[in-house]
């Protein structure tokens, strides 16, 4: 289990971007964090992820506290963020340096073949589209088979429809070893797809607003009513945590359950 | 540099043209547009000068300074200044670019020795390298030594900034994917790095190199009984204009192969860049 306990960061230049952040995300679980810009959710995701560390409050994996990258975290970023200088084979075996070439090449060969590249291998990443390109990117995370995969904002650079045939995959591979997910986007239709629980933040500082869970089997059908409503929660939450006239205590009393302090 | 080197082909010399003719045909594949001009006006001169319009004496026509390149070489002569001028270039090179190579990367990895030693570099670097002549003279002799030194001194620079400047500017996004993957202290130089750094190092070689065969004339003109620049002031002193252009061209084919080989050895490194993908694949 992943424990957020009062994630707090202010940076060095006096920015207040994260303040008493808890939430406790179980194994497999698919959570996506939302909220308007400024709202600290990246910020929140690099301290998951051991990149920046917490000013307060910690982040533990199995009771393990976080302050640096971890084998068992994963992280793929809005952009792919591929090596250019390393063909796709072999950014996608770039965090396997530990295992044999044959063993190297063999994990390789099965995640271009799960991630449907299989004839791009010897490409070089500038050949890519981006598309393609975020492909690799989270073949790369998920080849290491890490416990929790952090993505931040991985699709919002791309087309509408390749998006979308994105999202599908990701479910897909999530499918095969039931990581945990944790998706920071700004886009609601992302969001309610995907994710099991979405929470809302809200800015300046950025803190939790609202939980919504999302308790809709999957596959989910985009175009079904019960979908359209929980998209509508969704946006009410986030049109509701840009209100700067809703006080916080009323997003104590509707989120509700163990998560606040 | 290159472009001192290839000034020549604005003096109608025909023997000028194989060089130049490597490197366009290497980029353009085949259109030898930009041939016409230098061919041309050799053409026209050697006309010139065969009818008796010139004399020629100041300006010699192509096939003289030919003909003087051909008596040099069967004399022996021209292998011995080239083998001189070669070698003093070959370790005046390494020297800075080894010395580059160290101070650069020292400079662009560690903040503090940069605060340190950059601005000490770069008032060092604000002073024409030529000014250094007399001094070296005055500490090292007219020696192969000082010559070295000068042609080290020349090399240095663009090696050290290039080094620095491109550890400086490696994307920082990049380098966040090799702490995420937690690679160790030399695993994120060997593994992120030196690939990184390697475009920007290769042109800062050629640079270098550049202004090695500069600094190389510089040198051999302080005083020196062989070499290209020899020659030169040889040719000047005795009135020779053609073994002038002979040495000229000399220096041209041999600046351009230089830095070909340069160019030749980091393209399979650097295939997976766009422009050298492109040039390779021309070739």
């Amino acid at each position: 289990m992943l424990a957020l306990d009062r994630v707090g960061k202010t940076y060095p230049n006096g920015v207040h971007a994260l303040e008493r952040f808890s939430a406790d995300i179980r194994l497999g679980e698919i959570v996506a964090i939302i909220g308007g810009s400024g709202c600290g959710k990246s910020t929140l995701l690099r301290a998951i992820a051991g990149l920046d560390r917490a000013s307060t409050g910690s982040v533990t994996l199995d009771e393990t506290a976080i302050t640096a990258p971890h084998a068992k975290i994963g992280i793929i970023f809005q952009e792919p963020r591929l090596l250019p200088w390393l063909s796709v084979a072999d950014n996608i075996g770039f965090g396997l340096s530990e295992l044999s070439a044959a063993a190297r090449r063999e994990k390789v060969a099965g995640a271009l073949a799960r991630v449907g590249l299989t004839d791009k291998a010897s490409a070089w990443p500038r050949e890519l589209s981006g598309g393609q390109a975020q492909r690799v990117a989270i073949a790369r995370a998920l080849v290491p088979q890490p416990e929790v995969l952090l993505l931040d904002e991985p699709f919002s650079a791309l087309d509408a429809f390749t998006r979308r045939d994105l999202q599908d995959h990701l479910l897909d591979l999530w499918n095969d070893t039931r990581p945990t997910l944790i998706l920071v986007t700004h886009d609601v239709d992302e969001a309610v797809v995907l994710a099991d629980r979405v929470l809302v933040m809200r800015p300046r500082p950025g803190r939790l607003f609202e939980e919504i869970k999302i308790n809709l089997a999957r596959p989910r059908d985009r175009n079904s009513p019960l979908f359209d409503n929980f998209k509508r929660r969704v946006l009410t939450a986030l049109d509701r945590s840009l209100d700067r006239s809703v006080p916080d205590a009323d997003a104590k009393s509707t989120a509700g359950e163990a998560m606040w302090w | 540099m290159a472009m001192t080197v290839e000034l020549p082909a604005l003096e109608r010399t025909d023997a000028m043209t194989p060089s130049a003719a490597s490197s366009r045909l290497r980029r353009y594949a085949g259109p030898a547009l930009g041939l016409l001009l230098p061919v041309g006006l050799a053409l026209v001169w050697e006309v010139v000068v065969a009818k008796g319009w010139s004399n020629g004496r100041l300006v010699p026509p192509p096939t003289k300074v030919f003909a003087t390149i051909v008596e040099l070489s069967k004399s022996g002569e021209l292998a011995r200044h080239i083998i001189a001028t070669l070698s003093r270039v070959a370790s005046g090179f390494v020297l800075g670019v080894a010395a580059g190579t160290l101070f650069g990367a020292i400079s662009g990895y560690w903040g503090l020795a940069r605060r340190l030693l950059d601005p000490t570099v770069q008032a060092l670097r604000a002073i024409p390298s030529i000014a250094w002549v007399p001094l070296f003279i005055l500490w090292l002799g007219i020696s192969e030594t000082s010559k070295v030194a000068l042609i080290a001194v020349g090399v240095f620079f663009p090696v050290y900034l290039g080094v620095m400047g491109a550890i400086l500017s490696v994307d920082r996004k990049i380098v966040e994917v090799g702490r995420t993957f937690r690679l160790s202290g030399p695993a994120m130089i060997r593994r992120i790095l030196l690939p990184a750094v390697l475009p920007a190092y290769v042109v800062s070689l050629r640079v270098g190199l550049g202004l090695g065969w500069m600094f190389v004339v510089a040198a051999e003109f302080m005083g020196a009984s062989e070499g290209l620049g020899y020659l030169l002031i040889d040719g000047q002193q005795l009135g020779k204009p053609a073994q002038i252009l002979a040495a000229i061209v000399i220096f041209a084919i041999l600046g351009k192969t230089t830095d070909w080989l340069i160019e030749i050895a980091s393209a399979p490194l650097l295939r997976w860049q766009d422009a050298f993908g492109r040039q390779s694949g021309a070739t």
